[in-house]
């Protein structure tokens, strides 16, 4: 039973062991490997439906940047997953944990700016300055540039944190504000189970989103340095 | 029972036979049933020609046929074999009860609380069931689709190679049977040039005679000028010397008979009418 807000939050574990490790690798397991040509539904939905991310994502990226095809959609399959698995009820998500969030932006985040600074130093360093600055304003825009350059992973991260976690929050308020009007009036209690419906699609949705978001930011950051 | 098992069931023979072929150094058929492939240096390479194709499941374990359709469910989640395992007992309202019945059994012991997140589990779930009946159908269809287009596609393929190949022996045959009537040309090319020889033949003839003809004709017409002159030249003579010959006196005694022949005939003349 959860006994505040907090409590849906926690790392879940069974008599003492982490089962986290599962959960986390239970979303692999809805990603059928397509054995035959002609598949079973799933399969072919799932399949058609990462054949046009795929194709969405990679467009605007040349040779270089295609190699990472896999990792970009593996991510978001996973984010995505994750985020839907998370609205069952009585679930745990992983990417509300900032942990886990911050270890997926910073690697790759600094994957993407190590391969702009190893195969085009110069371009890559010439990201700090924009173009048509006037002489005075030079030190202090550099500066602000690789402040906004180092906060890239910390933004990755907390955004999705943040817009998963309010989700489930507000949810979770919300699903509380209704039992609670239950007794007092019943009329309220029903708006609010409305509103409470809403936002259940709001989150469906948020869930999606944020997953593309995260994808979209990487594979901008990986374009900006191929 | 027959002899060949049915799709999906494990020939215990046919696998067991075929293992131990493949056991066997130098092939799967080695003695028993190909003795061509005895012989070591070519034997490998008519195994791979000769190779089985496909009949049976990959796998050489007993398992069953992957089946179709999945199984039929009652409220999307139990099997209908459980309820059917309970209705010798306690009827069709058997497993409806025993549900309720554990349901508010949790609900009343607080098994299961209602917290905030029991309506957050009712609208999702709501939700999802709501989608799912709505939409289930045409995705389900979609998702047919999309196999249909990869077989379709595939099937064009084939059909495509199998219209080529149709063409290609339709040709042929059609070339075939103008081999077949070719003669006619040949014989008629023949025939023309049958016709220009005879003509050209003919032709020179005609030359030929009417050359000969023109010669001929010269010698006529000059023959026939040489009599005319001759004639004309003693026509002359002869009137000349006729002329000559005539004397005086036989001129007039002519000349007297004359007139009185005619003064005779004016005589006679006037008793018939003129006309």
């Amino acid at each position: 039973m959860n006994e505040n807000l907090f409590a849906s939050f926690a790392a879940p574990s069974m008599m003492g062991l982490p089962i986290v490790v599962l959960i986390v690798m239970f979303p692999s397991i809805l990603f059928p490997t397509p054995s035959r040509l002609i598949n079973n539904r799933l399969i072919s939905i799932q399949q058609w439906l990462i054949q046009l991310t795929s194709k969405q994502l990679l467009a605007i990226h040349n040779q270089k940047g295609r190699t990472w095809a896999l990792m970009l959609m593996s991510l978001i399959l996973f984010i995505g997953s994750t985020n839907l698995l998370g609205l069952l009820p009585h679930s745990f998500t992983p990417t509300t944990q900032l942990s886990m969030n911050l270890g997926m932006a910073i690697p790759l985040w600094a994957g993407t700016v190590i391969t702009g600074f190893r195969y085009k130093t110069k371009a890559s360093l010439a990201h700090f300055l924009p173009q048509g600055t006037p002489l005075p304003l030079i030190p202090m825009l550099v500066v602000i540039e690789t402040i906004s350059l180092f906060i890239q992973p910390m933004a990755l991260a907390v955004r999705l944190t943040a817009n998963i976690t309010a989700g489930h929050l507000l949810i979770h308020l919300i699903g509380g504000a209704t039992l609670a009007l239950i007794n007092i009036s019943a009329t309220t209690a029903f708006i609010t189970f409305i509103i409470l419906i809403l936002l259940t699609i709001l989150e469906f949705a948020v869930a999606l989103i944020q997953a593309y978001v995260f994808t979209l930011l990487v594979s901008l950051y990986l374009h900006d340095n191929t | 029972s027959d002899g060949a098992p049915g799709p999906g069931h494990w020939d215990a023979d046919a696998a067991a036979g075929g293992l131990v072929d493949l056991a066997v150094p130098g092939g799967a058929f080695s003695g028993r049933r190909a003795p061509c492939l005895k012989n070591p240096v070519l034997g490998p390479g008519v195994l791979q020609a000769i190779r089985i194709f496909h009949t049976r499941q990959p796998s050489l374990a007993p398992i069953p046929c992957v089946p179709e359709y999945g199984g039929k469910v009652c409220l999307g989640l139990i099997p209908k074999e459980f309820f059917q395992f309970l209705y010798p007992k306690t009827g069709v309202r058997g497993p409806y009860v025993l549900g309720t019945g554990l349901i508010l059994y949790s609900l009343s012991k607080e098994i299961y609380v209602i917290t905030a997140e029991t309506f957050s589990a009712i609208s999702t779930i709501g939700l999802l069931i709501y989608v799912v009946k709505k939409y289930g159908a045409s995705i389900g269809e979609f998702a047919d689709k999309l196999s249909e287009q990869k077989i379709a596609q595939l099937e064009e393929v084939k059909q495509a190679s199998i219209q080529q190949i149709q063409d290609a022996i339709d040709t042929e045959k059609s070339q075939q049977a103008l081999v077949q009537k070719r003669h006619y040309l040949f014989d008629v090319q023949r025939n023309n040039i049958a016709m220009a020889l005879e003509l050209t033949y003919r032709e020179r003839l005609h030359r030929v005679y009417r050359e000969v003809k023109n010669r001929l004709d010269y010698h006529i017409s000059v023959q026939n000028m040489m009599r005319r002159k001759e004639q004309e030249h003693m026509i002359n003579w002869v009137e000349k010397h006729v002329v000559q010959s005539i004397s005086a006196q036989q001129e007039k005694e002519t000349i007297a008979k004359c007139i009185a022949g005619l003064k005779l005939l004016a005589k006679k003349a006037p008793s018939q009418p003129v006309l």
